[in-house]
């Protein structure tokens, strides 16, 4: 056992820069400090933990970025990030709800990681990769603070995305000149691309639409026990027993992993034949254990006839977008900048 | 070619590609040796990037001892007590010795938890001798990065919104209109402006309506010279902070927080002497009598010095305060020694007049829940008191104080920081719970809108709400020859377990920053708790050599 670890940890700093695999690294020894075997989660621990930033009015590489209580009586808050304009180098409070200037303005509404449990809009990985995206893309960003599990399972995260949602359709200072209309986007890494996946899906059902849909290492899974899952367990940061973890967690107690939250393709799936669901972007890191499920979930939006672009990173480790110094992540933003202004 | 990616996954490896990562990967950047990895930097992780592969050791010899235990969950580290996430190089090294014992022989000095001497720690985790003292001087330059690095850095405007109005931005922006007339002294327009606000905020509700109507009132004032009448009298501040007090949460964790840290300070003393730089209603006392009253061992000795302003009807305040306190100190057991000191300003103290008794006898601590930041407003009254309690020779000093940012030198400025602030604390009120019409909400409204009053309208030595940021008191107090003790997860979760009780699902939020503790609204910090002790008073000579 000891010697396989060996091996593991060799391999795993192979992949990654030195700085990247100190913080992936300190994340999963913090998480599995947070875990405990009876399904309970220390949250104190893990909000004490979690590296947070403010929102800040003054823009920093261009871009400022405020909150927003949308929701005062479930608490939900967003994250908004705008570009600073030549015209308003310093905002005031006054200009935080400026119109956008533009034909065709992107919003994206982004959709955090941390396996359902982790994290927050003001965590520090994910308001830095926020504001990238914003430059990125020349877009506004509207980051979700959903509820987590193991507190609040199944379906909180997924309502509150779409009470977001509403919030950022219904908001006439988003709207592009070209067709008052805004142009949404869905964006999540990990359970964030799995929420992204499920508001989409929502979306569409009521009748508006959404341009795209971004997926970065997706979290979805099944019951089954893929190839991948057995052959990658373990080896880059992540172990199955931590994935089946974080399922318990989210779904529905007494529900296994079939659950559609979990496996929207699976035997509890629906096809979305017919049904307009935006064209989407998912990006399946080669070392992440996961990725036959990802593929999956790709292959299942092929079947059903949807658009969709798959960027299969080979030597990508999960994390690998956190962090500028990868080729990955090169590669992966200008694809992301690519989807987006494609619309135009 | 870096962009030549493919759709499908196929063989797709590059070779020189791969190559070129590998070589970037374990490169190290001999220019960078003692500056903090940018990278990580940004993330909140304060790693020198010398340091990088030795923390990547020491994380993977913890993967090794804790590969066995991940079996049944690790719960023997259930209870460690973590510190400063942000030095990522010390909470792996805390980490590898909770779970491989105390090697260390423990420092006499050290009676809580928040530094190891870590040149004790033998070869057990076997990685590379470094060639400089590790832990301690590593601790002093990221202390001197920190404080250098703070000064330079551009301040944050944190803001909250709750879901706009479109009467709310009309007055908002109306606000900050008549606010930028003042600056340019434009007070004719200034005046047309406030008049205006005035008919404005009465088609408003709840929060935004009052901050409003404070804000205006303030303008006003400035506008015509008309100072607010008892900005001079302290005591009816003192007064008002008893329905503050009540009705939302911050003073509460002021207290909380600050006691949590002079508790872990007198662990093993048998005399202990607080002197409470404030001590108003002495609200913070009961709580932290009753925690030593029931240490294992035993009480301390405890005596109390309480400082407060003189009484306009010149009754003795203090003394009240102390004799309930006297009251409550025998009904628990407790030797109790009470005296009261009042003063015009903490600068007219002289530790002289304190009595204070030599360390090995008694263990001091220092207590300042906002009463710092008024001493900004007279030249060399901080420098004059931070040397006073250098003299009393304090073993822990608490500082509480407000994260804003309501001194800076532009009247404009202040004013917008000052109006995000107060219009988010009175947000908090608004969700607190108590009946829209209560008398402590009222109460607790006006305390604030007197301090709003005061940022806006006063200037020179009467503007006494000197707010500063974090950051700023840490770079003053560390340069004046203080160290930070850290509060730790163990604070951070009964402070939280605390909000819980008290301001049940109100969006109130805890978050650790450094080593202090800050209580904000949602996303927004509003209070800051920090705790000191003076340079150089734990390991030796080297540190104030270091320093100097």
């Amino acid at each position: 056992m000891a010697g396989s670890n060996e091996v593991n940890l060799n391999e795993c700093k192979m992949v990654v820069p030195l700085n990247t695999w100190v913080l992936i690294s300190s994340f999963k020894l913090a998480y599995n400090l947070l875990r405990r075997p009876d399904g309970t989660f220390n949250r104190h621990l893990a909000e004490f933990l979690d590296r947070k930033v403010p929102a800040n009015l003054n823009p920093v590489d261009g871009v400022f970025s405020f909150d927003v209580l949308i929701d005062r009586a479930t608490g939900l808050l967003c994250r908004i990030y705008r570009p600073a304009t030549a015209e308003e180098p310093e905002p005031n409070i006054v200009e935080l709800e400026k119109p956008v200037v533009g034909d065709v303005v992107p919003v994206i509404i982004f959709f955090h990681g941390g396996s359902f449990a982790h994290s927050s809009a003001n965590s520090a990985i994910y308001d830095t990769l926020c504001r990238r995206l914003v430059g990125i893309c020349k877009a506004v960003v509207v980051s979700v603070n959903y509820r987590r599990a193991p507190e609040n399972r199944y379906p909180c995260a997924y309502d509150d995305g779409w009470t977001a949602f509403k919030w950022v359709n219904s908001r006439s200072w988003l709207q592009s000149r070209k067709d008052s209309k805004v142009h949404i986007y869905l964006a999540g890494d990990s359970s964030g691309g799995n929420i992204a996946h499920h508001v989409a899906a929502r979306a569409v059902e009521s009748g508006i639409d959404v341009l795209g849909n971004i997926l970065l290492n997706p979290m979805f899974g099944g019951q089954e026990r893929t190839e991948s899952e057995k052959r990658l367990d373990g080896k880059y940061f992540v172990t199955l027993r931590d994935r089946d973890w974080y399922w318990r967690a989210f779904l529905p107690e007494g529900e296994n992993r079939d659950h559609p939250a979990c496996n929207p393709f699976g035997p509890n799936g629906r096809s979305l034949e017919g049904i307009k669901f935006p064209k989407s972007l998912v990006v399946v890191a080669g070392l992440d254990l996961i990725q036959d499920w990802q593929l999956a979930y790709v292959e299942g939006l092929r079947k059903a006839g949807k658009e969709v672009k798959l960027l299969y990173m080979e030597q990508a480790t999960i994390g690998f977008y956190l962090l500028p110094n990868n080729n990955h992540f090169h590669t992966v933003m200008d694809e992301i900048s690519e989807f987006v202004s494609s619309d135009c | 070619m870096k962009r030549d990616h493919q759709e499908i996954s196929g063989s797709g490896s590059k070779p020189a590609e791969s190559s070129s990562i590998k070589g970037k990967l374990w490169e190290e950047d001999p220019d960078a040796g003692g500056m903090d990895d940018e990278l990580l930097a940004v993330l909140g992780y304060k790693v020198r990037s010398s340091d990088m592969a030795d923390v990547a050791q020491k994380l993977e010899m913890l993967e090794k001892v804790m590969g066995t235990a991940q079996e049944d969950g690790i719960s023997q580290l259930g209870d460690t007590v973590h510190f400063n996430p942000s030095d990522l190089s010390g909470w792996v090294q805390n980490l590898l010795i909770e779970f491989n014992g105390p090697t260390t022989t423990p420092d006499p000095n050290f009676n809580d938890d928040s530094e190891y001497d870590l040149r004790a720690i033998p070869g057990v985790a076997a990685y590379p001798p470094v060639k400089s003292d590790p832990g301690l001087e590593n601790t002093r330059k990221r202390a001197k990065t920190e404080s250098s690095s703070s000064s330079s850095s551009t301040t944050t405007r944190p803001v909250v919104l709750i879901d706009s109005q479109e009467a709310g931005v009309r007055l908002v922006h109306t606000l900050m209109a008549c606010a930028e007339a003042v600056q340019q002294d434009n007070l004719k327009l200034a005046d047309a402006l406030v008049k205006h606000i005035g008919l404005l905020a009465s088609s408003q509700t709840g929060a935004m309506r009052k901050v409003a109507t404070y804000f205006a009132e303030a303008l006003a004032r400035r506008i015509y010279r008309i100072f607010p009448p008892d900005s001079l009298d302290p005591s009816y501040n003192d007064k008002l902070q008893i329905p503050f007090y009540e009705t939302c949460p911050y003073l509460k964790f002021a207290h909380f927080t600050a006691n949590q840290a002079i508790l872990e300070a007198f662990s093993m003393a048998s005399r202990v002497h607080v002197i409470d730089f404030g001590l108003k209603q002495g609200m913070q006392w009961p709580a932290l009598m009753q925690a030593l009253a029931l240490r294992p061992g035993g009480p301390p000795a405890f005596r109390l010095t309480g400082i407060g302003p003189p009484q306009p009807d010149n009754t003795d305040a203090l003394q009240q305060v102390g004799w309930k306190l006297a009251q409550l100190a025998e009904r628990i057991g407790i030797e109790f020694e009470f005296r009261g000191f009042v003063a015009n300003s903490l600068a007219d103290l002289e530790p002289e007049m304190l009595d204070i008794r030599p360390p090995e006898i008694e263990v001091v601590a220092v207590n300042a829940v906002f009463e710092l930041h008024p001493l900004l407003a007279r030249p060399g009254g901080i420098e004059k008191v931070v040397s006073s309690i250098k003299a009393m020779k304090p073993k822990i000093v608490t500082v509480v104080e407000q994260e804003a940012n309501h001194n800076g030198p532009v009247f404009l400025d202040r004013f917008t920081e000052a109006l995000h602030y107060y219009s988010t604390l009175f947000d908090s009120l608004e969700g607190s719970g108590v009946a829209p019409a209560s008398q402590d909400l009222a109460m607790s409204e006006l305390y604030l809108g007197r301090q709003i009053c005061n940022v806006v309208a006063c200037e020179g030595m009467d503007r006494v709400e000197r707010h500063e940021p974090l950051t700023q008191w840490r770079t003053r107090i560390e340069t004046a020859g203080f160290s930070p003790v850290h509060l730790g997860s163990n604070a951070y979760k009964q402070a939280s377990m605390l909000l819980a009780l008290f301001a049940s699902g109100d969006g109130y939020r805890v978050e650790e920053n450094n080593g202090c503790l800050m209580l904000g609204w949602h996303t927004r910090p509003l209070i800051a708790t920090s705790a000191w002790r003076l340079a150089g008073t734990e390991s030796g000579s080297e540190l104030t050599q270091e320093l100097s």
